[in-house]
This record gives C-alpha cells, sequence and structure tokens, in this order.
C-alpha cells in the first residue's frame, strides 16, 4: 500500500513539474521562439537559461547532497518533454545530461557544478570523434603536462558557450577537463544543422586544460551519463512528436477541400490513428524507460539498455510522426511558413544525435543477447 | 471461500500459475487449434472441481469474484502457460449477460450449467450481411403463442457444430426507427429440425467456424434475456472488460519466443538484416506492454476504459502478424510446409502460428473500425 502512495506521490509531484515548466515555456513564447531565435542566426538565449534555473531544471537529477532536487530521470524527462514541446533551442538535454550528468558524478565539490546547477554558467560536453567512417571506435584526442591535442566531434550546444568539458585520453586512461572558449590553440567550427543550431567540431593543439578527474571513474560516469542523455533526448523527442501530432490533427479538422474538412475522409482518419497510436506507444515507452532507469541504480548494463530502448522508440515515433504530418499538410507543409517543418527539422537532428533507432535497436539487441548469455 | 482480491497481485499471480503449472494436461498446452469440448473435458472437471471455471462471475454464482484487476493477471497467467480457453462462449457471453440482465428463473436454471458445461453454447451474432455492421442483422425471431420462431441465418459461429445452445441477437421489430433498435437477446436450442449447422473450412484446414441456418426453428419466449427490443445495449454492455483483453500482450509475446528459438536454431540471427526486423518486433512487442501497463493500472485504480483502449488492439494483433511473417522467412524453404518443424530439440508449427494470427486483425472489430471508432471517439475527427 505504501509503495502505491509514494507513486501517487511521484505522479502528482511529476504533474506539477510538467504544468510549471509547460507555463514557462508557453509564456515565453512557444515555438514561435524557437523560429525567432533561428532567424537570429541559431543563437539560444541566455536569459532562458536563467529562468530555467531559477526554476531548478538543470540539477533536477542530480542528489540532493550535491545541490540538486533529486528528483531522478523519470523528472527530467518530463522537462526534456516540454522542451521538445515548444523545440526550444537551448541545450538543455546536453547540459542536464551531459556536463552535469559527468559533474555531479565526477566532481561534485568543483564550484563549477553549482553554476552549471545555478545557470551561471552553460559548458558543451565534448566526448565523440570522429573517424573515417562515422563515429570513430577508440579515443585519440590526448591529455598530458596540461595540455590538450587532438580534435572531438557532435558537441552540442558548442557556439556560445564559456568552455567545455573534454573527455581525453591521458596517461591512465580516461580523464575529464575544462578547457575555456578562448583557450590557446582551440578551434570551433560550428556545423548548422537542419533546424538552424550548430553541432561543434573542437580541435586543440596544445590547449591548456584543466584536470577534472581521472581514472576507471571517468569511463563509467562517461557511460552513465550517455544513457541518461540518450534517454533524455528520446523524451526531448517524444515532447516534439506529440505537440507535431496536435498540429497536424487541429489542421485537419479544420482544413477544407471537396467542401468537408479533409479530417473527414477516412484514409486521412486511419492514418491520423496510427500517428496517435504511434505517439502513445512512445510516451509509453520512453517514460517506462526512464523511470525504470531510476530503479536500475548502478547496473550500467541495464540502463544502457533501457536508453536504447527509448531512443530506438522515439526515433521511430518522431520521424514517422512529422513526416506524414508534414504530408496531411500538403503543400503548406513544406513551407517555412508553418510551424510543421520546424518540428519535422528539429526531429531530424535529435533523431541522429547520439544515434539513430536502427543504431539503437543495435545496441539492444546485443546488450539482450548478452544479458541472455550470461544469465 | 476464497477472497482473491485480498491477495497481493504477486501471490494471486503466483497461486494461479501454480495451478496451472501443476494441473494442466501438457499436451494441451498452446493448442494450435479449437478443441472440442470431449477434447478438454478432463481438464474442465479440474477447473469446476477448483471453482475456477468463471474467474470473472460474482462469487455468488459460483465464480471466483476477480475484480478487474486480477482478472487481467488470471487472463495473463493462462495465456503464458498456453492454458486453452476451453468452451467457454457460456461463461464469457451468456453468464455475464443473464447475471446482469436475467430474471431469478434464468440465473438459477441457466447459470450452473453453463459452469458445468451440461450446456455448451455458441455465439449467434454475425451474419452474412452484418460483419463489422452487426447491427444491420437480419435474422428474424417472430412471436407465436409461448414461443419465438426464427428464421434466418448466422455465420463465423465458432464451433457450432460442438455446442448445444445458440445465444444469439435477433431482430424483433423490423419497423424500428433505427437499425440498432428493435433487436433482442435471446436462448435457443440447437438440437431441434429447424436448425441445421454447416461448417466453414479455414484457410489454414480447420473447421472452427460454423454457418448456423434457422427454418422454423423454435425457442420458449421465456429464453428472451432482458428487455424486448433492447439486446443491442445489453451487448455492448459487455465489452468494456474485453476491449483491453483482446489487447492484452500475451499472444505476441508466445509468439515472439517461439520465433526466437526457432530462429536462434535456424542461424539467422547471424544475419544483420534478421537481428533488425528481430528487434523492430521485439520491441513493438515490449513497448506496447508499456501502454497496457497504463491501462491496467486504470483497471487497478477502478477507473473505467474508454474507447481509447482500442489502441492496444490494433497494435498487438498487427505486431503478432509480423512476429508470425518473420517465422515463415526463418523458415526458408519450409515456409509453406503443414505441421511442426523441428529445430535441434524445439518443434514450431510455423504455419499455424501463421493462420492463427491472421483471423486477430478481424475479429472483435476488425482493426480498420477500430480505426474509425479512434477517430471519432478520441481524435474527434468529423464525419
Amino acid at each position: 500500500m505504501k509503495q502505491t502512495e509514494e507513486n501517487t506521490q511521484d505522479q502528482e509531484d511529476l504533474r506539477l513539474l510538467r504544468e510549471s515548466a509547460r507555463t514557462l515555456f508557453d509564456r515565453a513564447g512557444g515555438n514561435d521562439r524557437a523560429r525567432k531565435l533561428r532567424d537570429a542566426g541559431g543563437r539560444w538565449s541566455a536569459g532562458m537559461i536563467t529562468e530555467l534555473a531559477g526554476a531548478g531544471v538543470f540539477g533536477v537529477a542530480v542528489p540532493d547532497e550535491n545541490g540538486g532536487l533529486g528528483m531522478g530521470l523519470a523528472a527530467a524527462g518530463v522537462l526534456a518533454e516540454e522542451v521538445g514541446r515548444v523545440i526550444a533551442p537551448e541545450p538543455i538535454v546536453a547540459t542536464i545530461g551531459l556536463t552535469i550528468g559527468l559533474l555531479h558524478r565526477l566532481c561534485p565539490d568543483h564550484g563549477m557544478l553549482k553554476k552549471a546547477i545555478g545557470g551561471e554558467t552553460v559548458l558543451a560536453t565534448a566526448w565523440q570523434e570522429r573517424g573515417p567512417t562515422g563515429v570513430a571506435p577508440g579515443r585519440s584526442c590526448r591529455f598530458a603536462g596540461g595540455k590538450l591535442t587532438g580534435a572531438k566531434a557532435w558537441v552540442s550546444g558548442a557556439v556560445g558557450v564559456e568552455g567545455y568539458l573534454v573527455v581525453a585520453e591521458g596517461d591512465d586512461g580516461a580523464v575529464l577537463t575544462y578547457v575555456e572558449a578562448g583557450a590557446a590553440g582551440l578551434n570551433v567550427d560550428g556545423r548548422r544543422q537542419a533546424d538552424g543550431s550548430a553541432l561543434g567540431e573542437l580541435s586543440f593543439s596544445a590547449t591548456p586544460a584543466e584536470l577534472l578527474a581521472e581514472g576507471a571513474a571517468v569511463e563509467a560516469a562517461l557511460a552513465d551519463a550517455v544513457s541518461d542523455t540518450t534517454a533524455l533526448a528520446a523524451a526531448e523527442l517524444v515532447g516534439l512528436s506529440g505537440r507535431a501530432f496536435e498540429i497536424v490533427l487541429d489542421y485537419i479538422k479544420t482544413r477544407e477541400q471537396f467542401d468537408k474538412p479533409i479530417g473527414a475522409f477516412q484514409v486521412i482518419q486511419h492514418r491520423a490513428t496510427d500517428l496517435h497510436v504511434m505517439q502513445e506507444v512512445a510516451q509509453a515507452t520512453v517514460r517506462e524507460a526512464l523511470s525504470w532507469m531510476d530503479c536500475a541504480g548502478t547496473d550500467a548494463q541495464a540502463r544502457a539498455r533501457l536508453a536504447s530502448r527509448a531512443k530506438a522508440r522515439a526515433g521511430v515515433a518522431a520521424k514517422k510522426i512529422t513526416r506524414d504530418a508534414v504530408q496531411m499538410h500538403g503543400a503548406v507543409g513544406y513551407t517555412d511558413e508553418f510551424d510543421i517543418g520546424l518540428f519535422l527539422n528539429r526531429a531530424l537532428v535529435l533523431s541522429a544525435w547520439l544515434g539513430d533507432d536502427t543504431y539503437h535497436r543495435r545496441l539492444w539487441l546485443d546488450a539482450r543477447d548478452k544479458e541472455g548469455a550470461e544469465r | 471461500m476464497t477472497d482473491w482480491n485480498a491477495m497481493t497481485d504477486e501471490d494471486f499471480r503466483r497461486e494461479v500459475h501454480q495451478f496451472f503449472e501443476s494441473e494442466y494436461p501438457e499436451e494441451l498446452r498452446h493448442l494450435p487449434h479449437r478443441p472440442t469440448f470431449a477434447e478438454v473435458e478432463h481438464w474442465h472437471r479440474k477447473l469446476h472441481a477448483k471453482g475456477w471455471v468463471a474467474p470473472a462471475w460474482p462469487a455468488e454464482y459460483g465464480g471466483m469474484g476477480l475484480s478487474a484487476a486480477k482478472l487481467l493477471i488470471f487472463y495473463e497467467e493462462q495465456q503464458r502457460w498456453g492454458v486453452n480457453r476451453g468452451r467457454d462462449m457460456g461463461v464469457q457471453m451468456v453468464g455475464p449477460l443473464i447475471i446482469k440482465f436475467g430474471t431469478q428463473t434464468q440465473k438459477d436454471y441457466w447459470l450452473p450449467r453453463i459452469l458445468s458445461c451440461e450446456d455448451i453454447w455458441c455465439q449467434g451474432y454475425s451474419e452474412p450481411g452484418a460483419g463489422s455492421d452487426l447491427a444491420n442483422l437480419r435474422t428474424r425471431a417472430e412471436i407465436d403463442g409461448d414461443d419465438f420462431v426464427i428464421n434466418g441465418q448466422k455465420i463465423w459461429t465458432t464451433m457450432a457444430h460442438d455446442a448445444t445452445h445458440i445465444f444469439m441477437l435477433v431482430r424483433t421489430d423490423p419497423d424500428a426507427p433505427k437499425k440498432q433498435q428493435g433487436i433482442s437477446f435471446i436462448l435457443a436450442p440447437m438440437d431441434q429440425p429447424g436448425v441445421e449447422v454447416r461448417t466453414i473450412r479455414t484457410l489454414a484446414g480447420e473447421t472452427e467456424f460454423c454457418e448456423v441456418f434457422f427454418d422454423g426453428a423454435r425457442t420458449p419466449r421465456e429464453n428472451l434475456v432482458g428487455e424486448l427490443n433492447k439486446g443491442w445495449t445489453m451487448a455492448k454492455a459487455l465489452l468494456s472488460f474485453e476491449r483491453i483483453f483482446i489487447g492484452s500482450p500475451s499472444l505476441a509475446q508466445n509468439a515472439l519466443g517461439q520465433l526466437e528459438s526457432f530462429a536462434r536454431g535456424r542461424g539467422a540471427f547471424n544475419d544483420p538484416v534478421f537481428r533488425d526486423r528481430f528487434a523492430q518486433a521485439a520491441l513493438d512487442v515490449e513497448d506496447h506492454a508499456a501502454l497496457y501497463a497504463r491501462y491496467a493500472d486504470q483497471l487497478k485504480r477502478g477507473e473505467t476504459l474508454g474507447a481509447d483502449v482500442s489502441m492496444l488492439k490494433i497494435w498487438v494483433t498487427e505486431c503478432f502478424q509480423r512476429i508470425t511473417e518473420l517465422m515463415i522467412e526463418a523458415a526458408g524453404p519450409d515456409g509453406g510446409t503443414i505441421g511442426p518443424l523441428q529445430v535441434g530439440n524445439v518443434s514450431v508449427d510455423v504455419l499455424a502460428s501463421f493462420y492463427k494470427a491472421r483471423p486477430t486483425t478481424i475479429y472483435g472489430g476488425s482493426n480498420e473500425i477500430q480505426r474509425n471508432i479512434l477517430s471519432k471517439a478520441v481524435l474527434g475527427l468529423p464525419g
């Protein structure tokens, strides 16, 4: 019985969190704000970062003792869904999942954690590297004698931040380092994405960096932070596809052809129903995965498998829903004037980031096989 | 009398599972066809002795009196262990209607006979011109003295050739302003000159479906259940629970388990294309379960399910079909072979699974009808 009461209380907390985040984003202008910022050059709003920090957004999944709200990933997922609904351009999921995820696990006493939770500083995390055919399997960016040399790729939120967390190879395995945005020998190249944002390609040549953490803990923390971020990106996609579906549903109820709303045609009704079912399954899956990840504790393998399951489902749903939504808008769906295209473009970027559905199905099945063999 | 609802879900699940595991005959597990009563009679006797024939009925009528949440667990365990539902039309369909709308005399007479399977029931709803559009039914029942006289034809009557009685929707007022009005719910004996049963051979080569012809067949007027001309509303009132049950993940989960052992035996998991398609199917099943859990929780909180629960049926039946299609692919050149295929120590009847999956998107309201319902009742689309 106690269990049920706690669950009910948790559900109520999440509902309140969802409501306050939605109000905050709506008051700021909803997805119109995303369009304006995109047209202004693809930056995000520092004011929004401050406002979000004031609402406790960045520390939501950080344990109480490290200065967070200690509400877990399920709560972070609620926020990520709201981010997705208004396609907010701020790097919120990357900050919660990667930057703060690494800092609170590896150096909870460093002043940077408090500043990141408080929104006083925004950092981007650089951990992947580009190989000849995609993501490089190993790490060749080196940290030695207080200096970084090498390159990093696909850095979310890389343009406009005050500094970078960089995972590199030290003398004894992985290290987490910090590099200031203006540091010597640092070059940041922003590659423009479909939604107007930029993914950073960073290169370092004897760039001064501060060592934050080293040893096996870094690999473990990175794996966990990547799992978290992957699952949160899935939640962001779920919010996005949910809103995209609302938009297209509204459109087919009002757009008239042959003297009736196009939503009165059975073929449109059935397609809309399929999208709705797809969305409901995706939402249930991602929420379940996040709350199970909260329960999985230190089982990194299980958390990674759940994250892959979430991202695979959310990716399939968001791609299908945004693309079908454009089709059901007809010609105006292909114009930039209608909002639906913003959602399609954002879905493209979020699906590809941290791996698309095919990639995550592969990881999921590999993990399932492995766990089956261990049992 | 045990109060099952007072048990924790876990304890109840364990108890149900243990009974099936220790008592259910191995040779009847995952039966690929619908059995005649004779085939499952010894199992029915055990169930009857245990008092478990009618899990959903109130205890005062000889049922288990399970809450919706416990009922779901019961059925989940039943399907998981591959326990055949037996000839349960009486328990599932007639009994609840009599309990809800019948007279005391009807309850006293019919309910014990349903539990003991002294009467075996079949369902006379569909007609050649009344499938998805069920309210279009034409079979007439006219009052003649103390009897109804029945003329017309029913179809897709499952196992009618092995039934003693039929419960049916019949038209009793052909002049009613709407076709949903003027329909009544009556009970009739099968063993009489005016009733003729012909079996229909299915794609799977089985003969579980029948056509039933009525030519002046008779049934006493006291076999009307509920009010005259109110049959449509009564029949619909029963469907609420049916809608989540029909969307339960078990069938697809069982099929996925079969696909996995079969495909492993066949080495299909070395093929990256097959791996992705398997992962898609497996995630379709797992993710459906997440949505299903949401509705099961609603039932546990005592809430009534809305029309949106039909999503479960659409998703899981189509997913079930894709899984059985993958089995056929994994079978390669054996994909058209009738009967069990042996792979290592596993034996899988690929075609039986395939055939079993086909009607799931048709029965219980075809998936197209479900989409119509969802688009209007849930999405609020016009027309």
